[in-house]
């Protein structure tokens, strides 16, 4: 209590947070809710309302309160109540402000008149735009069966009801943007322990963090949870990465790896590990699949092996695998979520999984979690079926392990060029925006001039809207009634949360469901819509009665869900009903049951690897026209080695071109230490096509214009790290 | 490959099994299945009058067995499904079983 009366220090500050977050799930009578806090205020003379909502600045969904003036949100608040977040908000939360208020945003129905990408448009009435979504589809269909149009939805609340449209109109071809993000880790965790799991940071003692920036690429509440970790419990953290970035600078060792020899480095662990005996025996006996297939497998990867691929001294390597077995299992390989970087990401994070299965952390504190039950109920409907279609999606069979419900967009795309095996010529987009975040943005333009009719639903003009024929005006996350949302918070929770309208809608923009629901029925698609998202939301929450109510008092309800031992007394769900490390189904599939390590090609002289990666300001492109980020992060630039930056004789700030085998741009250098000499970086989301992006168009350099676009051999998903390119100081 | 792999084991299964069925599983519309079973199941496997069914609830061994003696399955008697249906139905919950490489989602 001492602690009140001085300054808060970072470590009380955890403390204090921490506290918080056990009061909430404590339950409301600790806190109150929040009505009762605004009564509190009351006597103060309220100058406003606070309402809940679910930020919606990246995919996280976290809890805040909205300060409403005369009509007008004025701040945004974390809800102290959300455990998930540990009770923030983080600055691109808070900035949803501007997000809401931005001037560039979509007002009314727009109806190309130019060619695809001129700018020129028409605004239209939405009964016109409506009409003519619902007659293009209807006309699409007609020539080339349902499977002859695509849906693509983003990351959000109502995607469900795109996924319902797409399946009542009778078309296979719906992806995600899941295969431009993480499904190739998913792939190898749920391939390695029957499910993708959560990771209980918090209560870990020793974090390797690889091909992940959690300090940076936040994710809750695994980046709150690791600092509370290290600052409070004394974990320790490793950090690989070709960059030194916030979550490099803050590990207790930070080791620049070199690009795409990963594998070798999780390998050499696995076999320190392994011939050393460094296991729980007994765990490796009743809990795994294939350990004897892993001895003989590992045996040539020694650590001496993996520092001449990796660039880490052997002994650290060594050091590293002997201390992160001693903690175990509050120890691990955090499995992260980003996108696949090489042709064999999968196998790359398998081998993560893998160590993951070797030190016994699954199910346990400090480990890795399974989903815990969190209790909203699935909405089924009877989708129809028409005989007169295709047998499979576009994308079906090019890849061995795609996920079904998430498609491949980049195997999409390669079949939509090829007309293979079939035409598709209607794509209806909602709240994504591929043409920024998609490698080759040429092929996606390409792609775009295949079809005879693009609807984009979106807030804002986005460089795949810029390309469409219709574009419809979108509601924010504050304008709008969303269906129920169950979220996963590793050991801190099992929550649900809802949206409910913070102000009234701005201009003309209109919900995604409306939408879809205006364009089914007038398809004679209406029975799939019949009802209303507080109807929809009813079903969901049947089976969790006053939570609806709980919701409204606290802004997210919390299902007091068993943690740890989930799996106590019930099998993996695997084939071998264990943890598995070697892989049967890849086995019967003619796919490496063990990840067998391939070195990277390495950049041609002269030229560079190109790395993606994260900053907490930006999430990708839709972010960058936001005026209160753009303060902090005016612009991308290219992150370049002093060493090759001086043979090349540029200088920091020098505008440079960087150009690959697919495109090239002009961006400014930033020389700098903080990168590899072979490796160049830069952030996503700018220079966009679309002019009605007034902070991110011309200005920097659009990264998906220049990364070349291959992808994951088993799951289909995009590789972004496969890009060499030349860099040259553009003389003005 | 996957679907090659299934038609594989399944016919592994009925060689050494009893030869009560009168046709192979595996291989089918799994797509029409989904189709199917909403249309023919899910009026009684909706929680009420019968348990709520997901492909997901079970793993794939454990669908070949329920549907390898259908006598088993209590209300198989009540079907009106051709065999083409009924492995429709039965490649859709295979397909998409809780160890299959596409787990079907809650919904």
């Amino acid at each position: 209590m001492a602690q009140t009366s001085r300054t808060l220090s970072r470590r009380e500050f955890f403390k204090a947070s921490g506290l918080l977050a056990a009061g909430a799930l404590g339950g409301p009578a600790l806190l109150g809710g929040l009505r009762t806090a605004q009564a509190a205020t009351e006597t103060m003379t309220p100058a406003w309302d606070s309402r809940f909502g679910v930020c919606d600045m990246c995919f996280n969904k976290c809890g805040l309160i909205a300060r409403v003036e005369n009509g007008v949100v004025t701040k945004l608040d974390p809800n102290p109540k959300f455990v998930k977040s540990r009770g923030m908000l983080c600055a691109r939360g808070n900035a949803g402000i501007s997000h809401v208020y931005d001037p560039d945003r979509l007002k009314h129905p727009l109806l190309r008149k130019g060619g695809r990408g001129e700018g020129k448009w028409q605004r239209i009435p939405w009964d016109e735009a409506l009409d003519m979504a619902a007659q293009k589809m209807d006309e699409v269909r007609e020539k080339y069966l349902p499977c002859g149009h695509l849906f693509t939805a983003g990351t959000d609340m109502q995607s469900l009801f795109v996924e319902r449209l797409a399946e009542a109109y009778g078309s296979f071809n719906l992806t995600s943007h899941e295969s431009l993000c993480l499904v190739s880790g998913s792939r190898a965790f749920l391939d390695t322990f029957g499910e993708v799991p959560f990771a209980d940071v918090l209560h870990s003692k020793y974090v390797i963090m690889v091909g992940a920036n959690r300090f940076e690429a936040l994710v809750t509440p695994d980046s709150m949870d690791l600092m509370t970790a290290m600052r409070e419990h004394g974990c320790k953290l490793v950090t690989l990465d070709p960059r030194y970035t916030k979550t490099a600078a803050l590990s207790d060792e930070w080791y620049p790896i070199r690009p795409g020899t990963d594998m070798a480095f999780m390998l050499a662990l696995a076999h320190v590990i392994v011939g050393e005996g460094l296991y729980d025996p007994q765990w490796i006996e009743e809990k795994t699949y294939g350990m004897e297939q892993l001895r003989e497998h590992v045996k040539p990867y020694t650590p001496g092996f993996a520092a001449e691929q990796c660039g880490i001294p052997a002994e650290d390597i060594a050091r590293i695998a002997r201390e992160l077995a001693a903690a175990a299992p509050a120890s691990m390989v955090y499995p992260g979520r980003r996108s696949s970087d090489y042709e064999d990401s999968t196998q790359i994070r398998r081998s993560f999984a893998i160590v993951n299965g070797l030190l016994g952390n699954w199910d346990r504190p400090g480990g890795l979690l399974g989903a815990r039950a969190v209790g909203l109920k699935g909405v089924p409907y009877d989708a129809p079926w028409y005989d007169d279609n295709h047998d499979d999606r576009i994308d079906a069979g090019k890849v061995p392990m795609m996920f079904e419900h998430e498609g491949s967009f980049m195997v999409t795309r390669d079949s939509i060029l090829a007309d293979d095996p079939y035409p598709i010529r209607g794509w209806f987009v909602y709240k994504t925006n591929p043409m920024a975040t998609a490698p080759n943005r040429a092929k996606t333009i390409e792609m775009m001039h295949k079809m005879d009719f693009v609807t984009v639903v979106d807030i804002a003009m986005s460089d795949t809207a810029w390309y469409a024929d219709l574009v419809l005006p979108s509601q924010s996350y504050l304008e709008r009634i969303d269906p129920c949302s169950g979220l996963q918070g590793s050991s801190a929770c099992a929550c649900v949360v809802k949206r409910d309208p913070v102000i009234e809608p701005l201009y003309e923009s209109r919900p995604l469901f409306d939408i879809v629901k205006g364009i089914a029925g007038r398809l004679d698609l209406g029975e799939y819509f019949d009802f209303t998202i507080e109807q929809f939301r009813e079903k969901q929450l049947a089976d969790l009665p006053g939570a609806d109510g709980i919701m409204d008092r606290d802004g997210v309800y919390y299902n007091p869900s068993k943690v740890y031992g989930i799996y106590d007394g019930l099998v993996y769900k695997t084939l071998s009903q264990k943890v598995e490390l070697y892989n049967q189904r890849y086995e019967q599939m003619g796919i490496d049951p063990l990840p067998v390590y391939t070195p990277p090609v390495q950049p041609p002289a002269n030229q560079f690897r190109l790395v993606v990666g994260r900053n907490a300001l930006v999430t990708q492109g839709s972010t960058t026209n936001n005026t209160l980020l753009h303060e902090f992060v005016p612009t991308n630039t290219l992150w370049l080695n002093p060493g090759p930056a001086g043979k090349l004789g540029i200088a920091d700030g020098d505008l440079v071109e960087v150009s690959s085998a697919v495109g090239r741009q002009a961006i400014r250098a930033e020389v700098t230490d903080k990168i590899r000499e072979d490796t160049v970086y830069m952030l996503t989301g700018f220079n966009t096509l679309s002019t009605q992006q007034r902070l991110a168009h011309g200005n920097g350099a659009s990264i998906a214009e220049i990364l070349d676009g291959g992808y994951d051999t088993v799951t289909g998903n995009a590789a972004l790290h496969l890009t060499f390119v030349t860099v040259t100081r553009k003389v003005a | 490959m996957h679907r090659k792999f299934m038609i594989l084991t399944a016919a592994a299964l009925v060689l050494g099994m009893s030869v009560s069925m009168a046709f192979a599983l595996g291989g089918g519309n799994g797509r029409k299945g989904k189709f199917l079973y909403s249309k023919n199941c899910r009026s009684c496997h909706n929680g009420g009058t019968a348990a709520d069914l997901s492909p997901a609830d079970r793993t794939q061994a454990e669908w070949q067995a329920t549907f390898s003696d259908m006598g088993k399955i209590k209300c198989s008697g009540d079907w009106t499904l051709s065999d083409e249906d009924i492995n429709d139905i039965y490649t859709y919950l295979y397909d998409y079983a809780k160890d299959s490489p596409s787990p079907a989602k809650c919904s």
